[in-house]
C-alpha cells in the first residue's frame, strides 16, 4: 500500500520534526546541547497520563503539557543550565544529568511499565480507496503549523530579533538593552515547551514508557548534526531525513536492521558533511 | 580549597592505601563481598578507560561501553561456540576486540579532516553504544534480552577460575598492571603531549603535533583497557546481556569517573568503589531511589566540584602532575579544554 507507507512516514516524520525542532532552537539560539532533551519529551507525555489517570480530558492534559514542561525548563535554567553557559562541554553533561533525574523519576512514578494512552481524537477519515487515522492527521497539521509560528517567531518578531542577537554578540546584544539572560531563559523554556507538546502529542502513538525520550534523543541530535546546527531550516531538515528514513527503511528490510542503518547512514553522512547538509555556514 | 597545605604527595598515599586494601582484603571477608569487590575492579578497568579519554585525552565518549561489552560478547561467543576459556587465549582476544573497536570508532570520529566537534564525538560514541545495545537485544545469536548465559569459566591449563579469591588475585594484578602502565604513560612524554592537548588544541596543532591521531592512539588504548575488563566481567560473572554494553553502563562510567575525579587515574578506581558499594546498599532497600540519586549526584559533581572527590584532597598542582614546570592558570582552562 504505497500511500497507506507515505502516511506513515509523514505521520512519523512529523514527531521527528517536532523534537528536534524544541532541541534545534535549544542548539542553535543558545549553543547549548540539551542531552536531557528526550527526557523533557517524556515530562510532556508524563503530563498527558497524569491527566488521564485523574480522570480529566486527554486534550487538556495535552494543551497544559508544553506550558508544564516550559516551567519546569524555566526553573532548571534559572538554577542550573545558567551556569553552563560559559563551558558548553559541561553543559552536555549537565543537562544529561538532568535528563538523567527526570527519566529516573518518571520511570519510579509510572512502575517501569508501558501504559497506553487513547488517543483524544479516535477513528479513521475514508479518503475514497484508504482511510487514515485522524489524529495522526491532526498531529501532521499541528507540527505544520508549529513549525511555522515558531520560524515566523524567530524570524519576523522583534523578540526573535533579540533572540538572534543574544546568540550572534551577547555583549553587543547587552549594550543594546537586551537582557540576554531573559532570552535565554525564555528561549530554554520555549524549547522545553516544545518538547513538552512533542512528548504529549506523541504518547498516544508510541505508549508511555521511561526510556521514551532516550530513542528520540539519539535521532533528533543526528536530525540536527545533519541538518547543521545554527540555523532554523538545518535541524528541520535533517528531522525530516532521519523521520523518513526511520519510517521507511522498514518497510523494505529488516526492522531491526533498518534502525541500525538509519544511525549508520546519519553519522556517516555527518562525517562527510560535519557543517550539515542544509548549511552554507560554519559551525 | 583543599585538606593538604603540606604538598604531602597524598595521591600516592591514596594509591599505596588502596593496593594495600585491596592485597589484603579477601583475608577478612567472606565470600559475597570477594566477588563484589572482583566486580568493583573489573568496573575500575571500565572508569580508567574512560579516564584516560576524558580526563586525560580530552574524548568526550559516551559510548565507553560499546567496548567493554563488545569484548565481552565477543569471548562469551568464542567461550560458548568454539570452547575457548583458557587465560592465555581468552583475555588477550578481549583486549583486541577492545582495541578493534575502539580503534575503528576512533579513527571514524577523530581522524577527520578538521578537528571534529565534540558534540559530534559525544554524539558518535553514544549512537555506538546504542547500536551495540540495539544488535545485543534483537539479535538471537547473542541472546536477545536475555543475553548469553552460563558461559563457562576460564581456565588455567586443565584448572578452572571460579569467582572467588583466585580470581579476585588474577583481576588485581591485571587491574595493577594496566594502572601501573597508564600512570607511566599519563607522565611520559606522550602525557605531555596529551596535557598540552587538553590546554591549547590548536596550539599543539600549529606546534606540528598530529593532534588527532595522539587521541586516536589514546582512544584505542583506552577501548583495549575496556575490552579486557568486559572480557573478565563475561567470564567472572557467567553471563553478559545487553546492559553489559549499552547506554546505561556507558553513563555509568561517566559518573564513577566525575564522582572519584576526573584526571586521575586512582580517582577512578575510587569512584567505582564508592559508587558500587553506596549503590548496593542504597539500591537494596531503595531500588526507586538510586538511580535518580546518580543523576543527581552527577548533576551536583558538574555544577559544584568538577574535581571530584579527589579534588578535596589533593591539590590542584599534584592532581595535575609534573611534566615541567607548573602552569600558572587555575582549573577552569582545564577543565574546560
Amino acid at each position: 500500500m504505497p500511500i497507506d507507507a507515505a502516511f506513515d512516514i509523514i505521520s512519523f516524520t512529523s514527531f521527528v520534526v517536532l523534537v528536534v525542532l524544541g532541541l534545534g532552537v535549544i542548539a542553535s539560539m543558545m549553543g547549548i546541547f540539551n542531552l536531557g532533551h528526550g527526557d523533557f519529551v517524556l515530562l510532556g507525555a508524563y503530563t498527558v497520563f497524569v491527566f488521564d489517570e485523574l480522570g480529566l480530558p486527554i486534550w487538556l492534559g495535552m494543551t497544559t503539557a508544553p506550558f508544564a514542561v516550559a516551567l519546569v525548563g524555566l526553573v532548571l535554567e534559572r538554577t542550573v543550565i545558567r551556569r553552563f553557559y560559559a563551558a558548553p562541554i559541561i553543559a552536555m553533561l549537565g543537562t544529561y544529568a538532568i535528563g538523567i533525574v527526570i527519566r529516573e523519576t518518571v520511570r519510579g512514578l509510572i512502575g517501569g511499565l508501558y501504559h497506553a494512552i487513547p488517543e483524544p481524537v479516535p477513528g479513521m477519515i475514508d479518503l475514497g480507496d484508504f482511510s487514515v487515522s485522524k489524529w495522526r492527521l491532526i498531529v501532521i497539521l499541528i507540527t505544520v503549523l508549529v513549525v511555522l509560528a515558531s520560524y515566523l517567531l524567530l524570524k519576523r518578531t522583534t523578540l526573535g530579533l533579540k533572540i538572534r542577537a543574544s546568540l550572534e554578540n551577547p555583549g553587543l546584544a547587552r549594550s543594546a538593552a537586551i537582557s540576554t539572560g531573559q532570552i535565554y531563559a525564555l528561549t530554554f523554556a520555549f524549547g522545553c515547551g516544545l518538547a513538552g507538546l512533542a512528548g504529549a502529542l506523541m504518547v498516544p502513538a508510541f505508549s508511555l514508557s521511561a526510556d521514551l525520550g532516550l530513542r528520540f534523543l539519539i535521532q533528533a541530535f543526528l536530525a540536527i548534526m545533519l541538518g547543521g546546527v545554527g540555523t532554523f531550516e538545518g535541524p528541520i531538515g535533517g528531522a525530516a531525513l532521519i523521520g523518513a528514513t526511520t519510517a521507511a527503511f522498514p518497510w523494505v528490510m529488516n526492522p531491526i536492521l533498518a534502525d541500525i542503518m538509519v544511525f549508520v547512514l546519519a553519522i556517516v553522512a555527518i562525517r562527510l558533511r560535519p557543517t550539515g547538509l542544509f548549511t552554507k555556514r560554519r559551525l | 580549597m583543599t585538606l593538604n597545605p603540606r604538598g604531602w604527595p597524598v595521591i600516592l598515599v591514596l594509591e599505596v592505601a588502596v593496593l594495600a586494601a585491596l592485597l589484603v582484603m579477601p583475608a577478612g571477608l567472606d565470600h559475597f563481598w570477594v566477588i563484589f569487590v572482583t566486580r568493583v575492579m573489573i568496573l575500575a578497568l571500565l572508569a580508567i578507560s574512560f579516564d584516560l579519554c576524558w580526563g586525560y585525552a580530552g574524548i568526550m565518549s559516551f559510548g565507553q561501553a560499546l567496548f567493554f561489552g563488545g569484548a565481552g560478547y565477543a569471548v562469551a561467543v568464542a567461550a560458548r561456540d568454539l570452547e575457548i576459556t583458557s587465560v592465555f587465549v581468552a583475555l588477550p582476544m578481549a583486549v583486541a576486540v577492545g582495541f578493534v573497536l575502539s580503534l575503528f570508532v576512533g579513527w571514524f570520529l577523530l581522524m577527520t579532516r578538521f578537528p571534529p566537534p565534540i558534540i559530534f564525538v559525544a554524539l558518535g560514541t553514544l549512537t555506538g553504544s546504542y547500536i551495540g545495545q540495539r544488535l545485543a537485544l534483537s539479535w538471537y545469536y547473542l541472546g536477545g534480552q536475555n543475553g548469553i548465559p552460563s558461559i563457562p569459566s576460564l581456565t588455567v591449563g586443565d584448572y578452572p577460575l571460579y569467582e572467588g579469591p583466585e580470581f579476585y588475585y588474577m583481576v588485581l594484578g591485571l587491574l595493577l598492571g594496566i594502572y601501573l602502565l597508564c600512570r607511566w604513560l599519563v607522565r611520559s612524554q606522550f602525557g605531555l603531549v596529551l596535557a598540552g592537548i587538553r590546554q591549547q588544541e590548536s596550539r599543539l596543532t600549529f606546534l606540528g603535533y598530529r593532534v588527532q591521531a595522539y587521541k586516536t592512539i589514546m582512544f584505542a588504548l583506552a577501548g583495549s583497557i575496556a575490552g579486557l575488563g568486559g572480557g573478565l566481567l563475561a567470564f567472572h560473572d557467567g553471563f553478559i546481556w545487553p546492559n553489559s554494553i549499552g547506554i546505561l553502563l556507558s553513563t555509568q562510567a561517566v559518573i564513577f569517573v566525575l564522582f572519584g575525579g576526573i584526571g586521575t587515574l586512582i580517582g577512578a578506581v575510587i569512584g567505582v568503589g564508592a559508587i558500587e558499594y553506596v549503590g548496593f546498599e542504597l539500591a537494596d532497600r531503595y531500588p526507586q531511589i538510586w538511580p535518580i540519586i546518580l543523576g543527581a549526584l552527577l548533576l551536583v559533581v558538574v555544577m559544584f566540584r568538577p574535581t571530584g572527590l579527589i579534588g578535596l584532597l589533593v591539590p590542584e598542582r599534584e592532581r595535575y602532575g609534573r611534566f615541567g614546570k607548573p602552569p600558572k592558570n587555575g582549573e577552569g582552562d582545564r577543565d574546560a579544554a
